[in-house]
């Protein structure tokens, strides 16, 4: 059959702009849709992003997409001590997410990519034999038309209905995400330092973050665990199940914070926004016949800091180097594309892996035994832990507290 | 069925990423609602950071909710 693209791209996020850009820079056809009027906006995110992971894909972030640079992160227990985390590691920028998407897909532009936004995928298509060969767009909920590829890429972050479409399972459980609140705040005087504040009191099994900009400002947001939430309208229909926290809605709990933060009582708000962050795990698998899932769509996100920009470039660079491949031989089989998903998983995967298993301990952290944690472990500590490196921390925190051994047994080697 | 307060509601499509029934979606700049395919199982309620989105439990038909909600059903 004819196709009208080599490969059409859902979503024009961080993963689907970098796909686009390394397969149109080889010469394929691409289409990226966007259901979105203005690519970047409305912005959903922290905004944070590390120095390291953009380096090594070799991209230059230029000034305006940033709003200031960071130099570390401070992480606070809930019993107000302080530790900070201050090296090469840790650098960093806080973005202006409207600005760096968009710059993004200009590069992809620039390739030669072909973007398309307020177009919405309707309907993944397929031929009488079942085969992926297409999708139904509509421009403004105008009269749909037909799009034929033979590659059809989903990067359509935490929604991802046509991923479901495809008969990928990336449908989200309660307890693998995190829901969250954000305000853009002035003025707050920060020294370039992502702040986290952790508590059970505060931020049920999340924390509060305070990420800085320019010209004094701040993202102040909150994350907590989606299935502690209850006391909601509605919500109590189902009846308080074990250890839900009445009324901890993510807004609630952040104005409550903000009200006994000395510098922040008094702030004014720029933004509100919110949104859910996937925590969980990566979904089973990314590749289908003529289909691949890519970045917070295949639920390649950090559980603990919830961030997958960086993981979403990667895992879009990581797809494109196997789909020029698949282009190469006219071949989109499942068994070609696999590639991806084994490789994905032997790397950024087992960081991830990791991650969840720490994420899981830590929400069975009590706040006394947070303060424990916080008062024997040290900076370096923070960065082996982070490295997936437990057994260091662990030792010293057990050292103080053995009864914590039970808890944080699961992060040592040869037990599961 | 399930209404949501459009007014307060940020347009983060959480309700969307946790529907099992694919009933509600991101169209245009706002989130619809399919009553047809919802399954009143509530998880966007909770998962809502807003708590903009009212559960009514057993309510198959837009004309049975409560007057107050009535303009929200889209």
């Amino acid at each position: 059959m004819k196709y009208d693209h080599d490969v059409i791209i859902i979503g024009g996020g961080p993963s689907g702009s970098t796909f686009a850009r390394a397969v149109a820079a080889e010469g394929m056809d691409v289409l990226v849709i966007d259901k979105r009027k203005e690519i970047g906006v409305p912005v959903r995110c922290g905004e944070g992003l590390g120095q390291r992971e953009v380096i090594s894909q070799g991209l230059e972030i230029p000034r305006q997409c940033y709003s200031t640079e960071i130099t570390g992160a401070k992480v606070i227990a809930p019993n107000g001590k302080s530790i900070v985390w201050k090296d090469d590691n840790t650098k960093g920028w806080v973005l202006e997410r409207k600005i760096f998407d968009k710059w993004l897909c200009e590069l992809a532009i620039e390739k030669g990519a072909k973007v398309k936004t307020y177009t919405r995928a309707l309907e993944v298509l397929k031929d009488t034999h079942g085969k992926i060969n297409g999708v139904k767009l509509s421009h403004g909920g105008r009269e749909p038309y037909d799009i034929h590829a033979p590659l059809i890429i989903s990067a359509e972050g935490m929604e991802s209905m046509m991923a479901r479409q495809m008969g990928f399972k990336t449908v989200h459980s309660l307890y693998d995400v995190d829901t969250c609140y954000q305000y853009e705040m002035k003025p707050y005087n920060h020294e370039n330092l992502i702040e986290l504040y952790f508590g059970n009191k505060i931020a049920p099994r999340g924390y509060v973050w305070i990420f800085p900009k320019c010209d004094k400002k701040a993202n102040v947001g909150i994350g907590i665990g989606g299935n502690l939430i209850n006391g909601k309208k509605g919500g109590s229909a189902y009846g308080a199940t074990e250890g839900t926290i009445d009324g901890a809605a993510p807004k609630h709990l952040l104005d409550e914070f903000i009200k006994n933060n000395e510098q922040l009582k008094d702030a004014s708000t720029l933004v509100d926004f919110g949104g859910i962050i996937s925590v969980g795990a990566p979904i089973d698998e990314f590749v289908k016949d003529n289909c691949m899932v890519i970045g917070t769509a295949a639920k390649q996100v950090d559980p603990i800091h919830g961030g997958g920009i960086a993981l979403a470039m990667e895992s879009a660079m990581l797809a494109a180097s196997i789909v020029l491949d698949a282009y190469k031989e006219k071949n989109y089989s499942k068994e070609k594309l696999f590639e991806y998903d084994k490789q994905w998983r032997a790397t950024a995967g087992k960081k991830v892996a990791k991650r969840l298993m720490l994420r899981k301990v830590m929400e069975k952290v009590s706040d006394d035994d947070l303060n424990h944690i916080f008062n024997s472990i040290t900076d370096h500590d923070l960065e082996q832990t982070m490295e997936g490196k437990f057994a260091g921390p662990v030792a010293k925190i057990i050292a103080g507290r053995p009864q914590l051994l039970g808890v944080l047994s699961a992060l040592l080697p040869g037990k599961k | 069925m399930i209404t949501i307060k459009h007014e307060g509601c940020i347009f983060c499509v959480g309700c969307s990423s946790v529907c099992p029934a694919n009933a509600i979606e991101a169209v245009g700049t706002r989130m619809e609602i399919h009553p047809e395919k919802c399954i009143d199982c509530g998880l966007c309620v909770k998962a809502c950071p807003a708590n903009v989105i009212t559960l009514h439990k057993g309510i198959k038909n837009c004309r049975d909710l409560p007057r107050e909600d009535k303009d929200d059903k889209k």
